[in-house]
C-alpha cells in the first residue's frame, strides 16, 4: 500500500469578492498516482491546485502534505509539491535556459557547484542541454514547457501538478511534453494534470477527478467515468465515443 | 530593444568576451574618467587601441558607425555649436557668425571624447552577456548600505525578460487595431490609450502569474551569490588599463 | 502575506522598468514630432507604484543603462549616453518620479491630482534636461529651449491626459 502524499480534509475557499472558488473538497492522493483533474472553464481546477502548494490557503478545512500542515510549512510543501503553470512564457525568471532552471535552487541556497551538477543533469534528462545558453524566450512552445518542467524538477519534488500543459502546443510539442510527463510518472513522481481536454492523457491516467462549480463530482477509474464526461462539459475521447475504449494519443 | 541595436550582446569567444565582467567594468570606469582630462594626442592613441579590440572581438567598425549615425550627427552638432560660440582668434566670419581657432579645436576635442566614451561602452556591451552585467551590478552594489542587491539583481532579470514580451505584445495590439482600421483614429490621446491600456492590462496579468510562479519556486531575497567566470588574464588587463589611464592623464 | 505583497511590488516595479526601457522605442506618429512614450511611463510608474517603488524603478532603469545594457533611447547605453547631451533628461527622471508620486499620493490619487502631479513631474524633467543640454553643447538658452523643450510640449500634454485616464482604469485592476 503506497503512502499518502496529500490528505485534504473538507477545504473551502471564498475569494475576497465573495465568489466561492471551491467548497467542501476532501481527497487523498497517494504516491505514484497519475491523476487527471477535469472540468469545464471556471469549474475551480486552478483554484484547487493552488491550494496544494500553499499559493492559496483554505478558509476552512486542512491540507496535509507528507504529514505536515501546508499553512505552517510553506517552503517544505513547495519543495515536495511542484507546480507547472498554464502559460510557460509568464513563469520565466532567468536570462538563460541554465539560469532559469537554477532559480529554485538559488533560492534554497544550495551550493553553486551542486547547482551546476543538478541543473546539467536535469537538462540532459529532458534533452535541453544543447540549449543551455539560449534565452528562454527564443525557445519553441514545447521546449518552453519542458523548460518550465525542468525548473520544477530540479527541486526534486515528489508530486508535480500541471495546469493545462498542452494548451497552445502543436502536435510535435504535445508529444514531446506528453512523453516527458509519462517518463516522470514511471520514475516515481506523482502527477496531477488539470485540463478540459482529456483525450491526450486519458490512456496514462490511473484516476480521474471531475470538478464542477467548485466541487468534486466524480472520482475514480478512467474506464468507469469516461462515458459520463460530457455531462460535465468535458469532451469524451473519440475512441471511446466510437466504442473502442481508451487509445493512446498520437 | 526588439531588434538588434549596436549595443546588443553578440556571442563570441574573444578575449573581451571571456574577461571577468567586474574587471571590464573597472577598466571602463578608469579609462572613461581619465579621458576627461586627456590630451587630444593621447585620445588618438586610445582610439587605435579601441580599434584593435574592435577587430579582435569580431565587430565590424564601419557597420557600427552606420548604425550609430544619429549619434555621430549629434556630435557634429556639438562641434559646430562649440566652434561658433567659443571666443578666441577669429578664423573667418560670415553673416555675423564667427568661427575661432580655439572653438574648432575645443569642439573637436569634446566631440571626439564623447565618441570614444560611447565606443568604449559599445565594445563592452556587445561582448558582455546581460546576465553577467546583472551579476556584476549585484557585486558592486553589495558594499552599499540599505541596498538589497540580490533583489535588484532579480529585478534586472525580470525587467530584461519583460522587454521582449512587451515589445511583441505591442506589435500584436497595434496589428489587431490596424485590422479594425484603428489607424484612422485621429485623436492622439485615444491613440495612446488604445495602445498602452491593453498592453499594461495584459502584462500586469502575466506579472501576477509570474509572482505565483516565483512563490512556487520558493523565491526569497536571501539567495546565493552569482558565480563569475574568469579568463585568468584579468591582472594583465587591469595593469594595462592603469598604465593607459595614467598616460592619458599625463601625456 | 506581507512577503507576498513585497514580491508583487517587486515584480510590478520590474515590469515598469521594462516599460520605461521599451518606451524609448514606442513612438506614436502624430504630426511632425512623433510622440515617444518613455516619459509617460516614468510618470505612470510614479502614480501607480508610489514614491519608494517608483524611485527604485527609475534608479534600476538608469543603473542597467549605465552598466551597459541597451535600454536608453536609440539603443544607447553606458556613461557616454548618461552623461552625454541628453543625459539631463534621464537623470531628471529621478527627482521627477519621486515628486510626482509624492504629490499624487498626498493629494489622494484622484484624476485631477494625478494631472497636477504629472505636469510638475514633466517640468522637473525639463528643468534637468534643458540646462544640461545647454552646457554640454554650449548653446544659448533660447536655442536649448527651442530644440530641447518646445517641440515636445504638445505631445506631453496629450500624454499626461492619456496617462491620467490609464491610471484611473488600471488602479482597480491591479489593486495596489
Ligand atoms: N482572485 C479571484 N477572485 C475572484 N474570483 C476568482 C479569482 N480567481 C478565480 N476566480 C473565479 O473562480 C472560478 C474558478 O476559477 P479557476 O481558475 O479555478 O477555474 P478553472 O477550472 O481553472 O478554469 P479554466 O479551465 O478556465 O482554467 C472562476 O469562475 C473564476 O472567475
Ligand atoms: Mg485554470
Amino acid at each position: 500500500m503506497p503512502k499518502n502524499i496529500i490528505d485534504i480534509k473538507s477545504i473551502c475557499h471564498t475569494f475576497s469578492d465573495g465568489y466561492v472558488g471551491i467548497q467542501n473538497i476532501s481527497v487523498s492522493i497517494s504516491q505514484g498516482e497519475f491523476i487527471i483533474l477535469a472540468g469545464k472553464n471556471g469549474s475551480g481546477k486552478t483554484t484547487f491546485l493552488r491550494h496544494l502548494n500553499g499559493l492559496l490557503l483554505p478558509d476552512s478545512g486542512q491540507i496535509i502534505v507528507n504529514g505536515h500542515d501546508v499553512s505552517k510549512h510553506l517552503i517544505q510543501t513547495r519543495k515536495t509539491v511542484g507546480m507547472v503553470f498554464q502559460d510557460a512564457d509568464t513563469q520565466i525568471v532567468g536570462d538563460t535556459v541554465f539560469d532559469e532552471v537554477a532559480f529554485g535552487l538559488e533560492n534554497l541556497k544550495v551550493k553553486r557547484q551542486k547547482i551546476n551538477e543538478k541543473v546539467s543533469l536535469i537538462l540532459k534528462d529532458l534533452n535541453l542541454f544543447h540549449l543551455k545558453n539560449r534565452s528562454p524566450f527564443t525557445l519553441s512552445g514545447g521546449e518552453k514547457r519542458k523548460l518550465a518542467i525542468a525548473g520544477i524538477l530540479v527541486m526534486n519534488p515528489e508530486l508535480i501538478m500541471f495546469d493545462e500543459p498542452f494548451s497552445n502546443l502543436d502536435h510535435p510539442g504535445t508529444i514531446q511534453v506528453l512523453s516527458t510527463i509519462i517518463d516522470l510518472n514511471r520514475s516515481g513522481h506523482t502527477i496531477i494534470i488539470a485540463t478540459h481536454d482529456v483525450e491526450t492523457i486519458i490512456c496514462e491516467a490511473t484516476r480521474i477527478i471531475i470538478m464542477k462549480d467548485g466541487r468534486i463530482k466524480e472520482d475514480g477509474n478512467p474506464l468507469d467515468i469516461i462515458n459520463r464526461l460530457e455531462s460535465y462539459g468535458v469532451r469524451e475521447p473519440c475512441s471511446s465515443k466510437l466504442g473502442l475504449g481508451i487509445k493512446p494519443y498520437g | 530593444m526588439a531588434n538588434l541595436t549596436p549595443f546588443t550582446y553578440r556571442q563570441g569567444q574573444s578575449i573581451l568576451h571571456l574577461l571577468d565582467v567586474r574587471c571590464k567594468f573597472f577598466m571602463i570606469c578608469l579609462v572613461s574618467m581619465s579621458m576627461l582630462s586627456a590630451h587630444l594626442f593621447a585620445c588618438f592613441f586610445y582610439f587605435l587601441i579601441l580599434l584593435f579590440f574592435f577587430k579582435k572581438s569580431g565587430l565590424n567598425f564601419f557597420a557600427t558607425m552606420t548604425s550609430i549615425k544619429y549619434f555621430i550627427l549629434l556630435l557634429f552638432f556639438i562641434f559646430i555649436a562649440r566652434a561658433l560660440t567659443v571666443k578666441g582668434d577669429i578664423l573667418f566670419s560670415f553673416y555675423g557668425m564667427t568661427i575661432t581657432e580655439q572653438g574648432l579645436t575645443e569642439g573637436f576635442v569634446v566631440a571626439f571624447k564623447f565618441f570614444l566614451v560611447m565606443l568604449t561602452g559599445l565594445v563592452f556591451s556587445s561582448t558582455t552577456q546581460p546576465s553577467s552585467v546583472k551579476s556584476a551590478v549585484q557585486w558592486f552594489l553589495k558594499p552599499i548600505p540599505f541596498v538589497l542587491e540580490k533583489r535588484v539583481a532579480v529585478m534586472i532579470s525580470l525587467a530584461l525578460g519583460f522587454m521582449p514580451i512587451i515589445a511583441s505584445q505591442a506589435q500584436k495590439i497595434s496589428d489587431a487595431q490596424k485590422a479594425r482600421c484603428g489607424d484612422l483614429q485621429s485623436n492622439p490621446v485615444k491613440k495612446i490609450i488604445h495602445l498602452v491600456l491593453p498592453l499594461l492590462r495584459k502584462t500586469f496579468l502575466s506579472a501576477d502569474s509570474l509572482v505565483l510562479a516565483m512563490e512556487s519556486r520558493c523565491y526569497s531575497d536571501d539567495r546565493i551569490d552569482p558565480a563569475f567566470m574568469s579568463s585568468g588574464k584579468e591582472i594583465y588587463f587591469l595593469a594595462g588599463s592603469v598604465v593607459l589611464s595614467l598616460s592619458l592623464v599625463c601625456l | 502575506m506581507n512577503n507576498s505583497k513585497q514580491l508583487r511590488m517587486t515584480v510590478y516595479t520590474s515590469l515598469f522598468v521594462a516599460f520605461i526601457a521599451i518606451g524609448a522605442f514606442i513612438a506614436i506618429p502624430v504630426g511632425p514630432v512623433p510622440i515617444v512614450l518613455q516619459n509617460m511611463f516614468v510618470l505612470l510608474a510614479a502614480i501607480i507604484l508610489g514614491p519608494t517603488w517608483g524611485l527604485a524603478c527609475v534608479a534600476i532603469y538608469l543603473l542597467i543603462g549605465l552598466a551597459g545594457l541597451p535600454v536608453f533611447s536609440g539603443g544607447g547605453a553606458g556613461i557616454g549616453k548618461l552623461f552625454g547631451p541628453t543625459g539631463g533628461y534621464l537623470l531628471g527622471y529621478l527627482p521627477a518620479v519621486f515628486v510626482t508620486a509624492s504629490i499624487s499620493k498626498g493629494l489622494g490619487k484622484k484624476m485631477s491630482s494625478d494631472i497636477i502631479a504629472m505636469v510638475i513631474g514633466s517640468l522637473i524633467i525639463y528643468a534637468a534636461g534643458v540646462p544640461w543640454l545647454k552646457v554640454v553643447t554650449s548653446m544659448t538658452y533660447e536655442k536649448a529651449l527651442a530644440v530641447g523643450m518646445y517641440p515636445f510640449l504638445i505631445g506631453d500634454i496629450l500624454k499626461i491626459i492619456a496617462a491620467a485616464f490609464i491610471a484611473k482604469t488600471l488602479r482597480p485592476v491591479i489593486k495596489l
